[in-house]
C-alpha cells in the first residue's frame, strides 16, 4: 500500500524528514513518535497535501507527483485538527465531504452518505448541527468522511487526542472495524493506542524511522531490562503507586524484573530524548 | 362507494406510465380506497419502477432541508452539489451579507452629503467588500475543511475560482442595488465595478502564494492608501475615469492570467 524510501522534507533550516523509510500494508498501522518527530509531515504527505522534497513514494501502487488525482480518489484522511462547518448538519457536511470527493450523482450520493454515518454510528444525530455534537461524536464524524466511497487507504492523524477513556475505547473498535479490510495508518503518541490497535508500528525520531516491526517487537525490546526497586536507577524513572520505583534500563541492584509494555520498549528506542522530555 | 373497477388493460397502462396525468390521478384517488384494484395492480408494476420510486421516496424523507441560502442557489438552477460547496462559504451566509449590506448603506448615506468627497468614499468602499468576501471564502483559515478538501479529487482552484465568482456576483449586485437606488442613475454610480474586478482577481494571485486573509487585508489597505493619497487635496473622480478604468482592466487581465499560470498552487 505504501512505499517509502528516502523521504526528506525540509522547512527552512529544520528537516521535518530527513531520510524516512519504511512500508505499510494492509491492517492497523500506528505512526508513533514524540512530538516534532515528523508524524504530521509524514502523514500529509501520504495524504498527498504535501510532496517530498527528496525520496522515492508509492501509494497504493502509484506515483503521488503524477496520479495524484487517482490516488486521491482511493483514499480517505482525517486530519489532526479536522474543521467543520459547524452550521452544517453531520448529514450535509458529510454530503460536502462527498462531493469534494466526486460524488455527483445525488441519490447515489446520498445513499453513500447514509451508509458511511450509519457505519460509526451516528444515523440518530444525522440531522443535528455539528456545534451540538460532543466532542467524541465529531471524530466519528471526521472518521465517517474518510470511509466515503470505500478507500484502500485510510490515514489518521491523531485520532483519539481529547477523548476521554470510554470515547477511546469506542475509537478503538471502529478503527479496529475499519481496519479489517483495508490500510489504516494513525500517527499518535500514545502507545496504549498502538498495544490496542496496531498490527505494525513505524516508529519515528527525528524524521527518521527508528523501528518498524510489531507492537510485540517493540515491546520485546525491553525485555530484560525494566526493574522495580527502592532506588531511583536507570535511563528513565519513576515512582509507582506502591512507593518502588520503575526504572527503564540497566539493573539496579536488589531489583527486581518487571513486565515489560509497549511504552517501555519504545521509551527505549527513544533513549535520550525520552530522558530530556523527562527531566 | 364507486361500484367502479379498473380493468387488466387501463391496470397495464398506469403500471407502465402510460395515462396521461388527469386520468392517472384519478386511478391513484381510486386505489387509495380500493383494495381490490390495489390487488390487480400489484403483480402488473415491475420490481425496478416499485424500487425506483421508493429510494426517490426515502431520499426526499431522510435528507435533512438545506438552509435558505442553498434553497435560494436550488431556485435559480444552481446544481444541488454547487450549491453545497458554495453554502459552505462564510461570505454567502446572512450575517455577511447583512454587514456588508448596513456598510454600503452608510457609505451611500455618506456620499448622500455634500462633503468634498461625495460619491468617492461609496466608490471606494465597494470595491473592497468583494475583496473581503472573497478573502474568507477559501484557504486554511476561511474553510474549516480546507485539510480534507486538499486530500479530496476535486479541484480546488475550481472551487475557490466558483466561490469567488459568487462572493464577487451577490457583492457587486448589493453594490448595484444600493448605489442605483440611493444615489441615482448616473454611469458614476457603478464606477467601483472594474476596480471590483481589479482587487479582487489580485487578491486571488497573491493567495496562490500567500494566506488570503492577508492578501486581502493587504489589497484593501493598499487601496484606502492610492485613494487617500490621490485625493487628499483635491477629491475628484478622476480615479473611476476612462484611464483609471484602463487601468484596472489591465490589472484584471494580467491577474487572470498569472491566475491560470499558478492554478497548480491552489491544490
Amino acid at each position: 500500500m505504501i512505499e517509502a524510501a528516502g523521504l526528506v522534507k525540509t522547512y527552512g533550516r529544520g528537516r521535518a524528514l530527513d531520510g524516512l523509510t519504511f512500508t505499510v500494508g494492509k491492517g492497523v498501522t500506528g505512526l508513533l513518535g514524540p512530538n516534532g518527530a515528523g508524524k504530521t509531515t509524514l502523514i500529509r504527505m501520504l495524504a498527498t497535501v504535501l510532496a517530498p522534497d527528496e525520496g522515492e513514494l508509492r501509494l497504493l501502487g502509484r506515483d503521488p507527483a503524477g496520479d495524484r488525482l487517482e490516488i486521491r480518489r482511493r483514499l480517505g484522511y482525517l486530519p489532526q485538527e479536522p474543521g467543520y462547518q459547524r452550521g452544517f448538519t453531520v448529514f450535509e457536511f458529510v454530503d460536502y465531504v462527498a462531493i469534494l470527493k466526486e460524488m455527483v450523482e445525488r441519490r447515489a450520493r446520498h445513499d453513500e452518505v447514509r451508509r458511511v454515518i450509519e457505519e460509526v454510528g451516528l444515523t440518530s444525530v444525522s440531522g443535528k448541527r455539528i456545534r451540538t455534537l460532543s466532542g467524541g461524536m465529531r471524530r466519528r464524524l471526521g472518521i465517517a468522511q474518510t470511509l466515503l466511497g470505500d478507500p484502500e487507504l485510510i490515514l489518521l492523524d491523531e485520532p483519539t487526542v481529547g477523548l476521554d477513556p470510554e470515547q477511546r475505547l469506542r475509537f478503538r473498535e471502529l478503527i479496529s472495524h475499519i481496519g479489517q479490510d483495508r490500510a489504516v495508518v494513525l500517527s499518535t503518541h500514545q502507545t496504549e493506542d498502538v498495544a490496542a490497535l496496531c498490527n505494525r508500528v513505524v516508529v519515528l525520531k527525528a524524521g527518521r524511522c527508528v523501528f518498524e516491526g510489531t507492537p510485540e517487537e517493540i515491546r520485546a525490546l525491553a525485555e530484560g531490562r525494566v526493574w522495580f526497586s527502592a532506588e531511583k536507577s536507570g535511563v528513565l524513572s519513576w515512582r509507582t503507586g506502591d512507593g518502588l520505583f520503575r526504572n527503564i534500563g540497566p539493573a539496579p541492584e536488589g531489583a527486581r524484573l518487571a513486565e515489560p509494555t509497549v511504552e517501555d520498549g519504545y521509551l527505549l528506542l527513544l533513549g535520550g530524548t525520552a530522558a530530556e522530555a523527562a527531566a | 362507494m364507486s361500484t367502479w373497477h379498473m380493468d387488466d388493460g387501463l391496470a397495464v397502462r398506469y403500471a407502465d406510465g402510460e395515462l396521461n396525468p388527469t386520468l392517472a390521478a384519478s386511478v391513484e384517488a381510486h386505489l387509495l380506497a380500493c383494495d381490490r384494484c390495489r390487488s390487480l395492480l400489484a403483480p402488473r408494476v415491475p420490481r425496478s419502477r416499485l424500487d425506483r420510486v421508493w429510494a426517490e421516496v426515502a431520499d426526499a424523507v431522510d435528507t435533512p432541508t438545506p438552509g435558505p441560502f442553498e434553497q435560494l442557489l436550488r431556485a435559480i438552477g444552481v446544481h444541488d452539489h454547487t450549491a453545497r460547496l458554495l453554502g459552505a462559504t462564510h461570505s454567502l451566509r446572512l450575517p455577511w451579507i447583512a454587514a456588508s449590506t448596513v456598510a454600503l448603506l452608510f457609505a451611500a448615506l455618506a456620499s448622500g452629503e455634500t462633503t468634498r468627497w461625495g460619491l468617492l468614499s461609496y466608490l471606494t468602499l465597494a470595491p473592497i467588500l468583494p475583496v473581503a468576501g472573497v478573502a474568507v471564502a477559501f484557504g486554511r483559515d476561511g474553510d474549516p475543511a480546507h485539510e480534507i478538501g486538499l486530500a479530496a479529487p476535486y479541484s480546488m482552484f475550481r472551487l475557490m475560482l466558483m466561490r469567488a465568482a459568487a462572493v464577487l456576483t451577490s457583492s457587486s449586485a448589493l453594490a448595484l442595488v444600493m448605489g442605483l437606488g440611493l444615489l441615482g442613475d448616473d454611469w458614476t454610480v457603478a464606477a467601483w465595478l472594474l476596480p471590483s474586478l481589479a482587487l479582487t482577481s489580485l487578491t486571488l494571485v497573491l493567495s496562490s502564494r500567500f494566506d488570503p486573509r492577508h492578501c486581502g487585508a493587504a489589497v484593501a489597505a493598499t487601496w484606502l492608501v492610492v485613494v487617500v493619497a490621490t485625493n487628499l487635496r483635491e477629491p475628484s473622480l478622476a480615479m473611476f475615469g476612462g484611464a483609471g478604468q484602463a487601468g484596472y482592466l489591465a490589472i484584471t487581465f494580467v491577474s487572470g492570467v498569472l491566475l491560470i499560470a499558478r492554478r497548480r498552487e491552489f491544490s
